[in-house]
């Protein structure tokens, strides 16, 4: 549909958004702006501001209905259309049937979900997608290299890279859905409007870490999402174990915890007392006077675990096959695995896991491992295969429901039926071969 | 009896239709992910965790929600059950709309070319009020009218 001639928009729009609105950079550019206008007048926004850094956008795969419609792709790209800076996306489906242990039936309806896959990437790269290895759910780890500035404003998409980089790196976005994403990072503009926004960005939620340990950061996240749904918390008490300086290892916890927050509720920021930048530079002040509390020690994580209903169509089944890597995982984290599924095998005198596992990164990241070898050796001696995939695309068509699935992931568990367990317990349970 | 509502029209349209309400999140993905393959007058709920609205058929429904929770992947649903024939007729919101469920009716609204009619900030009182099965009347001005069927001194809508 046409924009109609009498759009007037509420929102104050510079004379260059003026211009785009009226037409005069032609019909494609007047509907993607009237979009993003509409968007904002929506949101309560009184103005749009510039983006001011690279895009990371949640469809990499062509499922119909999920994907932008490709004859919408295809009106942008004949417009001349791109984004204002190159994006990144979400992993691409799992294509690589090698590593994921397929049967001939799931392979083909593989085949049939994702016909369209090609011409599709083919596509966001015309439409600005920075390269053929742009996919990954972990853009701002160093060898994928998407990482926003410090009050860089962005339009992303993914809730787990939207959270890692408010909260982490300092940028500010929104959560946006699909395609609007892509619309903004075209235009070039968002919405002025919630966490863009510097009212929005002050937490609501005081949440005190009081465990003895370090606790796992994906049971931690799922309970502080679970309590504040879409508010800011603040975490105190993790300074006792991570360090101030944002390392690789505190990057790694705070990505799988922020994951786990923005899928159990929709926290888009979250802060960490002594840790994130927002936290470090403001102190209590970050949190808003009357703010709620919420205390978390080990009693609330582990009736949390508890809590989580067994999917399986057999409860009692062994488990057939196991996914880790949800949110893909930095070479860090896979050097642990590695070094612990070889000393599992080793104290039981055993060559292979006994459950097919695929384990997931970025393409990047495993690039890297190759290069370097011995964690790819002796992971892949032991069985594990290697996927830059994303092992949520197997459950969107029912392929793999009901199937005795193991996971360390809190977002692979709320959105299928796969069953969680902790790492630890995960190692014993792929060299066991039982739970 | 007769129930009025007034909200902010976000995409508005003069409609009527039968409600269906969710006092949970609604998850527009997940209710709809078993909706979006094929061609259909139906689109049953399949969200396990809206106990609420899952198994109910919303196609051509006004869907009564507080708000949406996600996901961010959820964008071209709408467009994508427009395009087949199964999109619910409006949506009612209590709460300001959400970013997730503004960008996707948004977009589908001037890029798929048929309006889902939009109304937010109908007030928690609107959701305590709305029933399953109420039949709604949606004024271009954002107002909404509760008619409960069976009512004395009402026919049918």
């Amino acid at each position: 549909m046409a924009p109609d001639a009498a759009f007037a928009a509420n929102i104050r729009l510079t004379p260059e958004e003026e211009d785009v609105i009226a037409g005069g950079e032609g019909p494609v550019l007047q509907k993607v702006m009237r979009t993003v206008v509409q968007y904002g007048e929506a949101l309560g926004a009184e103005r749009l501001v510039d983006i001011s850094g690279d895009g990371h956008l949640v469809i990499a795969y062509a499922i119909p209905g999920v994907a932008p419609p490709l004859e919408m792709l295809e009106e942008l790209v004949a417009a001349g259309l791109r984004t204002k800076f190159p994006f990144t996306l979400d992993p691409r489906p799992p294509l690589d049937y090698d590593n994921w242990a397929l049967d001939a039936q799931q392979v083909a309806v593989l085949d049939g979900m994702y016909r369209d896959q090609a011409r599709y990437e083919d596509l966001l790269l015309q439409l600005g997608a920075r390269d053929a290895d742009a996919y990954t759910c972990r853009p701002f780890l160093e060898e994928v290299g998407n990482i926003p500035k410090r009050g860089d404003i962005l339009a992303w998409s993914e809730s787990a890279c939207v959270v890692y980089a408010n909260s982490v790196l300092g940028a500010r976005t929104n959560r946006n859905g699909a395609i609007m994403d892509l619309l903004c990072n075209i235009a070039g503009k968002v919405p002025l409007s919630g966490l863009i926004d510097d009212g929005a960005r002050r937490a609501t939620w005081r949440i005190d870490v009081k465990t003895a340990d370090l606790p796992l950061p994906q049971l931690l996240g799922a309970a502080i999402g679970r309590r504040v749904l879409a508010d800011v918390p603040l975490v105190t008490g993790l300074d006792r174990f991570l360090n101030a300086d944002l390392d690789a290892p505190t990057g790694d916890y705070l990505s799988e915890m922020g994951t786990a927050c923005a899928t159990a509720g929709a926290v888009g920021l979250f802060h960490v007392e002594g840790i994130t930048p927002e936290a470090v530079a403001q102190g209590m002040d970050v949190l808003a006077a009357d703010h709620r509390t919420y205390v978390i020690d080990e009693g609330v994580l582990a009736d949390l675990a508890a809590s989580y209903p067994v999917l399986w169509r057999d409860g009692d089944a062994r488990p057939e096959k196991c996914y880790l890597g949800c949110p893909h995982i930095s070479i860090a984290q896979i050097d642990w695995w590695a070094r612990s599924i070889s000393a599992a095998l080793r104290e039981r005198r055993q060559a292979r896991i006994k459950v097919p596992t695929t384990l997931c990164a970025a393409p990047q990241t495993l690039a890297r491992l190759r290069a370097a070898g011995s964690a790819v050796r002796d992971l892949e001696a032991a069985g594990v295969m290697l996927s830059a995939g994303c092992p949520m695309q197997l459950f969107d068509n029912d392929l793999a429901a009901g199937s005795a699935i193991i996971t360390n992931s809190t977002k692979l568990r709320t959105y299928t039926n796969a069953r969680f367990f902790p790492d630890r317990r995960i190692v014993e349970i792929l060299v066991g071969g039982e739970i | 009896m007769l129930l009025t509502f007034k909200g902010r029209p976000v995409l508005p349209g003069n409609v009527t239709g039968v409600a269906v309400v969710s006092h949970g999140g609604f998850n527009t993905y997940a209710s709809f992910f078993a909706s979006i393959h094929e061609p259909s007058d139906e689109a049953i709920c399949a969200d396990r965790g809206n106990a609420d609205l899952c198994g109910r058929d919303l196609a051509g429904k006004v869907i009564c929600v507080p708000s949406t929770t996600g996901s961010t992947s959820g964008g071209a649903v709408w467009q994508r059950l427009i395009e087949i024939g199964n999109a619910p007729r409006a949506m009612l919101f209590s709460k300001a709309i959400d970013s997730l469920a503004a960008g996707g009716l948004i977009v589908a609204d001037l890029w798929a070319g048929r309006r889902i009619v939009v109304v937010d900030r109908l007030g928690d009182a609107f959701l305590e009020a709305v029933v399953h099965g109420d039949a709604i009347t949606i004024g271009e001005d954002g107002g909404v009218v509760i008619r409960r069927h069976g009512d004395e001194g009402q026919g049918e809508v």
